[in-house]
């Protein structure tokens, strides 16, 4: 028992120290804390963080407590997933992975102290950005800072998202077909239908109901307590315009009350059976399941259908290195796209799919799907050399040298348009404006995507915020221009491709500049 | 002290990593040689019990350890093939993390640990701005960090400059007292000084097992050396395997392995380079010569 405590406290140690090392986690350690300064306007502005039923609430350690917390725990359940999804992955990199596996732990240990150095990371962060939103409150509140009452409000609401990002994390990582980008996509609609469900059960059915079990992110709870204490479940977080001619509200903050105790301890227990899950599924560094051994091949059913348009795949790639032969620029950026379709034959069967989709479907239904697919093809394309080491073989053609950001942004166009031929052709008849748009979007998701990946070497970084911004925008409808990126509503102004077109060359020459800048460094 | 009794490991695509191979060992240091990809480290961590065989008995001390495996685990120290280490933690942090795995607690055998390869200079130093060199030893005080009875290193010296192969080759042989130490590895002289026997594997299978100087008894008779013209040079390389060869005014000293060739050349002592290219190119899977 003491042998077993000691490993998983080495495990939960050693995790900290690594993460906690990294310049990048201090800078978002740091910029998360700051934005409790964003996030908490003075109210003398004319902004605020909370309007309840449109009045605004008084900054006092209840309401601004509520308010963030509930902020930490989006960034908790989504970005912080992104953030911790590497921990094995580390080991199976570093090959420590290995020698763990060839000592007495135990599968069940090793992930236990994953998922706790997971929980203690993810803790950390919020514990930071709770005590820069309290200081803010003794700043910026119209009450005394009441410590308990602002911890309550965290201890209520951020726990469970705590406990589920993590086991999620681990049992994710557990299972190869979900370890990579493909667990990360599903990851987001998970989150996503999750709050989905229990905002909608809570504020159709209230009451006692299932779903509070697996209120995990808490907005159930806030809703619920919300309609309890105040009768309303109009509840606006995050920094907003508020009518001052509208009274304020004092909001005294979320209380447990009885009914709500089971379904809290459930949200927050409910997730550890993810654990045993995940050790039926870990691989314990076996070099056959990790998919290190060559011999191994592609048996999962992503790999099998990759297996499948591989011969379509390689011919296509003799086809298009032809011009990549001819020595140009053009030729390189061809070269590079072509590749990508090596890499992934998958993208074949999305291309297949999406064509006859586009053909039949209404562009509207179809072209936000379209948009989510083209995110996770081209989110690689910026980031591949630098995982797979040949960043230092590609700096040394000289062309590609100076121009990388110039390359991938090439190479990640063509794909775009290459697999958005089908709805550009369908847009031509609603008009040049309607087609500028949709260029407008794909340019803007290979800017990004390019810029992103070029600055980060991770994938994570574009697909996490692009699918977070995509998510806006296909519950927005349409409702705000301004987020009709490429058209897809029908909504957008001029205006509207102005905005995008001058964040993708915003985007491209802040990535070009830092690419540059490290150039001259190495 | 450890059996392996027909072992294979067939992969789902249908190869073979290991195929029906035998062997016994007691203590000593055990070099495994072999050409890439002969199954040097599907066997190596068959043995770490990483992986497991299709089919056949690995057995350490009479346990069976495929079924076991923390009876072998225990007593185990693993350096495995590109070992990259955790850059972030310092070399004290690093080496306590495994201790604590392997259940040692104390920290006083961390820093005998670090003394013992020549990192106590550098303990409190993070990891990431180790050499290469240091990185591995690092890594073998980590296997040696419960005082194994079996040592198991894949590849340890690859990608080290010649100094600080030479200095780990040193911190091998001295382990090898009272354990047993199985390194694998395709550089014949990192196995030469320091292996009491030698393994020799080709496509999975174990070709042979022998003491070094009877290894080297293998291809008596069947090294040569010469001095050559170029254009000679060009047409041996064809039809022999040249295992050294330097250009010198009077032409190209060759040195090669193969059966009685047709130019003037006469019989060279043979030594264990020689004996691995004679046992790869020339010979079939046997056993050894019996000792003279």
């Amino acid at each position: 028992m003491t042998a077993s405590l000691s490993r998983i406290g080495a495990i939960v140690s050693a995790d900290f120290r690594i993460r906690f090392r990294r310049v990048s986690t201090v800078i978002v350690f740091l910029l998360l804390s700051a934005f409790a300064y964003v996030w908490i306007p003075a109210p003398s502005t004319g902004r605020t963080l909370i309007q309840i039923n449109g009045q605004r609430a008084i900054y006092n350690s209840g309401a601004i407590g509520m308010g963030t917390a509930s902020l930490g725990m989006i960034f908790v359940g989504l970005f912080g997933y992104y953030v911790i999804s590497n921990a094995i992955r580390r080991d199976v990199v570093t090959r420590c992975g290995v020698i763990a596996a060839s000592t007495p732990m135990r599968a069940g240990e090793y992930l236990f102290g994953k998922f706790l150095g997971n929980l203690a990371f993810l803790a950390t962060f919020v514990c930071g950005f709770m005590l820069s939103s309290m200081a803010m409150l003794a700043v910026r509140g119209e009450a005394r800072l009441e410590p308990f009452i602002f911890i309550e409000q965290y201890l209520l609401l951020v726990p469970p998202a705590i406990v589920f990002v993590s086991a999620v994390a681990v049992l994710f990582e557990s299972i190869p077909w979900l370890a990579g980008k493909f667990g990360d996509v599903i990851y987001f609609f998970l989150w996503s239908t999750v709050i989905g469900l229990v905002v909608a059960n809570e504020t159709t059915h209230g009451g006692i109901n299932w779903a509070r079990c697996f209120d995990f992110t808490g907005f159930g709870f806030m809703i619920g307590q919300l309609q309890h204490t105040l009768h309303t479940h109009s509840v606006s977080i995050g920094a907003s315009d508020f009518d001052p001619t509208k009274p304020t509200i004092v909001f005294n903050g979320l209380t447990l009350t009885p009914e709500w105790i089971l379904p809290r301890g459930i949200s927050l227990l409910t997730p550890l059976l993810l654990l045993p899950v995940a050790a039926l599924f870990f691989h314990r560094f076996d070099p056959v399941r990790t998919g290190r051994v060559s011999g191994k091949g592609r048996r999962n059913w992503i790999g099998k259908i990759q297996n499948l348009f591989k011969p379509l795949s390689r011919r296509a790639f003799l086809l298009l290195t032809l011009s990549g032969r001819s020595g140009s620029f053009v030729g390189a950026i061809w070269t590079d796209a072509a590749l990508t379709l090596t890499l992934y034959p998958f993208v074949f069967v999305a291309f297949v799919g999406l064509t006859i989709a586009s053909l039949i479907a209404p562009l509207a239904g179809v072209l936000p799907i379209v948009f989510a697919v083209l995110a996770l093809i081209v989110s690689d394309v910026s980031t591949r050399d630098a995982r797979a080491g040949t960043t230092a073989s590609v700096r040394s053609i000289s062309r590609l040298r100076e121009n990388y950001v110039w390359w991938k942004l090439g190479s990640s166009c063509l794909l775009s348009f290459l697999l958005c031929m089908v709805p550009l052709l369908r847009t031509i008849a609603h008009g040049p404006l309607a087609l500028a748009a949709l260029i407008g979007g794909i340019v803007f998701v290979a800017s990004t995507a390019t810029a992103l990946g070029v600055t980060t070497a991770n994938p994570k970084t574009f697909i996490v915020g692009f699918l977070t911004f995509w998510y806006v925008v296909v519950n927005d409808k349409g409702a705000n221009p301004m987020l009709d990126f490429a058209g897809f509503y029908g909504r957008f102004s001029p205006t509207t491709i102005a905005l995008y077109a001058a964040i993708s060359v915003a985007a491209i020459g802040t990535a070009q500049l830092l690419y540059r800048t490290r150039l001259a460094r190495a | 002290m450890l059996t392996i009794e027909k072992v294979s490991k067939r992969f789902r695509a249908g190869n073979y990593g290991v195929r029906d191979l035998s062997l016994e060992v007691k203590s000593g240091v055990i070099g495994l040689l072999g050409p890439n990809g002969a199954g040097k480290t599907t066997l190596m961590q068959m043995i770490a019990t990483i992986t497991r065989p299709t089919s056949g008995r690995i057995l350490f001390h009479g346990e069976d350890v495929v079924k076991r495996p923390n009876a072998l685990r225990r007593k185990l120290g693993y350096l495995p093939q590109d070992f990259g280490a955790y850059d972030n933690l310092t070399a004290t942090e690093f080496l306590t993390y495994f201790a604590a795995l392997k259940g040692v607690r104390s920290k006083q055998r961390v820093m005998e640990m670090l003394e013992s390869v020549n990192l106590h200079g550098v303990a409190n130093r993070t990891v990431g701005g180790f050499s290469g060199g240091m990185k591995q030893r690092l890594g073998i005080a980590q296997a040696l960090i419960n005082d194994p009875e079996l040592v198991i290193v894949d590849e340890p010296t690859a990608g080290l400059d010649p100094e600080e192969r030479v200095r780990f080759r040193n911190v091998l042989s001295e382990i090898g007292f009272g354990k047993l130490v199985i390194l694998s590895t395709h550089i014949v002289s990192d196995v030469e000084s320091i292996a009491t026997e030698i393994a020799v594997m080709k496509n999975g299978a174990l070709l042979t097992m022998a003491p070094p100087e009877t290894l080297l008894r293998t291809c008596e008779g069947h090294v040569w050396q010469s001095v050559v013209s170029s254009e000679q040079f060009d047409q041996l390389r064809t039809t022999l395997k040249i295992s050294s060869a330097v250009r010198k005014p009077d032409g190209v000293h060759t040195r090669f392995v193969g059966p009685s060739p047709e130019i003037a050349a006469t019989a060279a002592e043979p030594e264990l380079e020689d004996a691995f290219l004679y046992l790869m190119n020339f010979a079939d899977a046997g056993p050894p010569p019996p000792p003279a």
